[in-house]
């Protein structure tokens, strides 16, 4: 007789995308292997060769509808890097808050719809009541508030990009409708309001981290590398430099994104379509890096608006620097919804985010290879087209967030597989009663 | 009584299901007439579960997202035996999506560029235990098992989602309407025969006027109008990603005949302004085109 046993959970749920978990026990219980199956992709890399590289940025964005804007503004960067082709400075301040707003509304779903539900239902409820409907069922105020932060997000996502999902207006050269004085006028108006529902989110998340606390700091805690934006030390996610942190929290790189090659590695794994990225100099799987908010909370010395500032310090306080608690991401989570509340406030009181030079006219295509990278809700986005001398994409090469995160998230499940499997520490865990009764 | 439904996303972006959140609080008004028996973007419910459902138990059954994968296949199948009323939701589902552009090459070489050469991989393979494995090419769900309903758009828009489930949930029609996106658009428009065509990223466009006859190519005159002409409103040219209207089967052959009255230059001269065809006629509509279907038999004979 033996124990072994294969546990296959299909679909993972409350996650964007196609994945599966195979975990392999062997004898008492012991866990000899645990895969995150990622059993989907589309091919981009290569279906974006021979189109017309101003068009590609409509295409590519397609890679994710919860978050396009990201992959617009990635794409742009990089057909602009590779034209040698700078935006006028208004149409980069409608790119930050068009980003921002996405943050916003991204980090609002996955804060409600993805993760709340294990906190407000407790992780033991049956899979029926698991659910952001049965919040916005049981817990109507705090459905309210989900769908209202959500709402601003997108409608402000949509006044910039013409449509909240696959936003269109972003081009190499700048943005092709200015944004208009009305919706400016109607944003700063609801503004109040979405500061007020901010201060509700981070009331709520404070009470969800103290219930909860024992599982942050106990759970699937893996030290990895980390990698994210800066601007001079500064939290960035629009325009700066990389930085790679390593497990002992020492930054132990620093460059331009078009370095990226030097930096870079992507394990192609035999059982996930998801590859695995990591820092190259440290060699796989020992270099694996999680981006992402956590990693952008780890990599940066600062926050550049002052209640972001406010809510690392007491984060920092808490966690130290660097933080290698997976559960501590929901918490960073906030602190960047913060942070994108109020740097879009200052964007909507900037008199040049009204302008309507927003677009260059003599933007000429060339042959050449560019570069784009922005911070998306899930971690470092980086496009990298080469394109010929009429600006047809020749080549690609995508590293979306995502994938910066895949190697860290099996690192983190064989943690919590040991954590359940072979030393039953959740029995031991102090759980809270669930909100959701 | 509420309705049981189902939503299932096969390989997509899943922005058809941010739509469907995007509602917002819209929500509130439909999610207590709405059972949901299957929804792995927001509810824990297992591939198991769904299976194990009676036949034609689920009421309403979204599918989003196209078969790139054989598990692809498999959920479409379960999703037909279970539904009594299947909806290809999403341009993916009902004409194969952006991915169907990969349709221009083979399965093997678009693994090869992935999972092989691509610039920053280090140990090139292809990915097999406990991977599902890849269809030779993209099709249409509604070529692969019958459908009830189509709500095309890339993705539909969260009012066009909620007048499909309305009108299901109120037992009545939903048609697709047999307008085009220039229908829809406030720019005023002269039908000006066009000499030449600019690219978007060139020059200033007019806010005021047509952008195809500024010589943009808006493909608004050949998309079905869902989409309230979201695009031309902000000075972007429409790509098509709705569809075609009604009764027309391969969007790309008819924009470029309709294409051919209102331009004044010949075959060549704008084979010279599209040297990507097939990126800028079928942006997601390429897996149902007669072109694609000829190019994959093609390759299937190649490797066989």
């Amino acid at each position: 007789m033996t124990d072994e046993r294969t546990i296959r959970i299909e679909p993972v749920t409350r996650l964007e995308g196609h994945g599966e978990l195979t975990i392999k026990l062997g004898k008492g219980g012991k866990v000899k292997d645990v895969q995150f199956n990622i059993s989907s992709t589309r091919f981009f890399e290569k279906f974006l060769e021979g189109r017309l590289a101003e068009e590609v940025p409509r295409i590519a964005e397609r890679i994710c509808g919860i978050c396009p804007v990201p992959h617009l503004l990635a794409s742009v960067k990089a057909v602009e890097a590779a034209w040698d082709v700078n935006p006028p400075k208004p149409a980069e301040k409608v790119r930050r808050l068009f980003l921002n707003a996405k943050q916003l509304s991204s980090h609002g779903l996955h804060f409600f719809a993805l993760a709340a539900p294990d906190f407000l239902a407790g992780p033991f409820a049956d899979p029926s009541q698991r659910n952001v409907v049965n919040i916005i069922k049981s817990l109507p105020d705090v459905g309210k508030l989900a769908l209202q932060i959500m709402e601003y997000g997108q409608d402000l996502v949509c006044a910039i990009g013409g449509k909240s999902i696959h936003p269109v207006t972003a081009t190499p050269g700048g943005m092709l409708n200015p944004f208009s004085e009305e919706h400016r006028d109607n944003f700063l108006e609801r503004m109040e309001d979405l500061k007020e529902w901010t201060t509700d989110t981070v009331k709520l998340a404070k009470k969800v981290v103290d219930d909860y606390w024992d599982v942050i700091e106990n759970f699937a805690v893996v030290p990895t590398y980390y990698l994210g934006m800066h601007y001079r030390g500064n939290y960035e996610i629009y325009d700066g430099r990389l930085r790679v942190m390593n497990p002992e929290g020492e930054i132990v790189e620093n460059f331009p994104a078009k370095r990226y090659r030097k930096y870079y590695g992507e394990h192609v794994p035999n059982h996930s379509y998801a590859t695995h990225i990591y820092y190259k100099p440290a060699g796989y799987p020992e270099g694996v890096w999680r981006a992402n908010s956590l990693a952008r909370i780890n990599v940066a010395d600062k926050m550049p608006t002052p209640l972001a500032q406010e809510a690392l310090e007491e984060f920092r306080e808490k966690l130290g620097r660097p933080t290698h608690a997976t559960f501590a991401y929901h918490w960073a989570r906030v602190i960047e919804m913060i942070q994108a509340v109020e740097e879009m406030e200052k964007l909507l009181q900037d008199p040049d985010i009204v302008s309507t030079d927003v677009k260059l006219s003599d933007v000429e295509p060339k042959k050449g290879n560019g570069v784009g990278v922005v911070e998306a809700p899930r971690g470092t986005l980086l496009h990298h087209y080469w394109t010929d001398e009429r600006g047809i994409v020749t080549k690609t090469n995508l590293v979306v967030a995502t994938n910066n995160n895949i190697g860290g998230i099996e690192k983190s499940l064989m943690k919590a597989a040991k954590q359940v499997f072979e030393n039953k520490e959740h029995e031991n865990l102090n759980l809270p009663d669930p909100m959701i009764k | 009584m509420a309705k049981r439904v189902a939503f299932t996303q096969l390989t997509s972006c899943w922005g058809c299901d941010q739509s469907l959140v995007d509602l917002h609080l819209g929500l509130l008004d439909v999610i207590p007439e709405l059972e949901i028996v299957y929804w792995p973007a927001v509810v824990d419910y297992k591939l198991k579960d769904l299976e194990n459902l009676p036949d034609q138990s689920i009421e309403f059954g979204f599918v989003e997202g196209s078969c790139r994968t054989k598990e692809d296949e498999h959920l479409l199948k379960v999703m037909r035996e279970k539904s009594q009323t299947l909806i290809a939701w999403g341009s993916c589902s009902c004409y194969g999506g952006v991915q169907g552009l990969g349709n221009q090459w083979s399965i093997d070489e678009l693994m090869e560029r992935k999972f092989k050469t691509a610039d920053t991989v280090t140990n090139g393979r292809i990915p097999e235990e406990n991977m599902p494995g890849f269809t030779d090419h993209i099709k249409a769900n509604t070529e692969i098992v019958p459908f009830e309903l189509r709500i095309p758009g890339c993705p539909p828009t969260p009012e066009n989602t909620l007048e499909g489930l309305t009108a299901l949930l109120q037992g009545e029609e939903y048609e697709l309407p047999n307008k085009t996106v220039c229908d829809e658009c406030p720019k005023e428009r002269e039908h000006k025969t066009i000499t030449e065509f600019h690219r978007t990223h060139e020059g200033k466009i007019d806010p005021d006027r047509c952008l195809l006859d500024q010589g943009y190519l808006c493909l608004g005159f050949a998309t079905i109008s869902l989409c309230g002409a979201q695009c031309p409103k902000v000075n972007t040219p429409c790509k098509g990603c709705f569809g075609p209207p009604p009764g027309v089967i391969d969007h790309g052959a008819k924009i470029i005949s309709a294409l051919g009255s209102v331009v004044d230059m010949d075959a060549e001269e704008l084979r010279e302004y599209f040297p990507d065809t097939i990126g800028s006629f079928y942006f997601t509509d390429y897996a149902s085109s007669y072109l694609s279907k000829i190019t994959s038999r093609k390759k299937k004979e190649e490797t066989t």
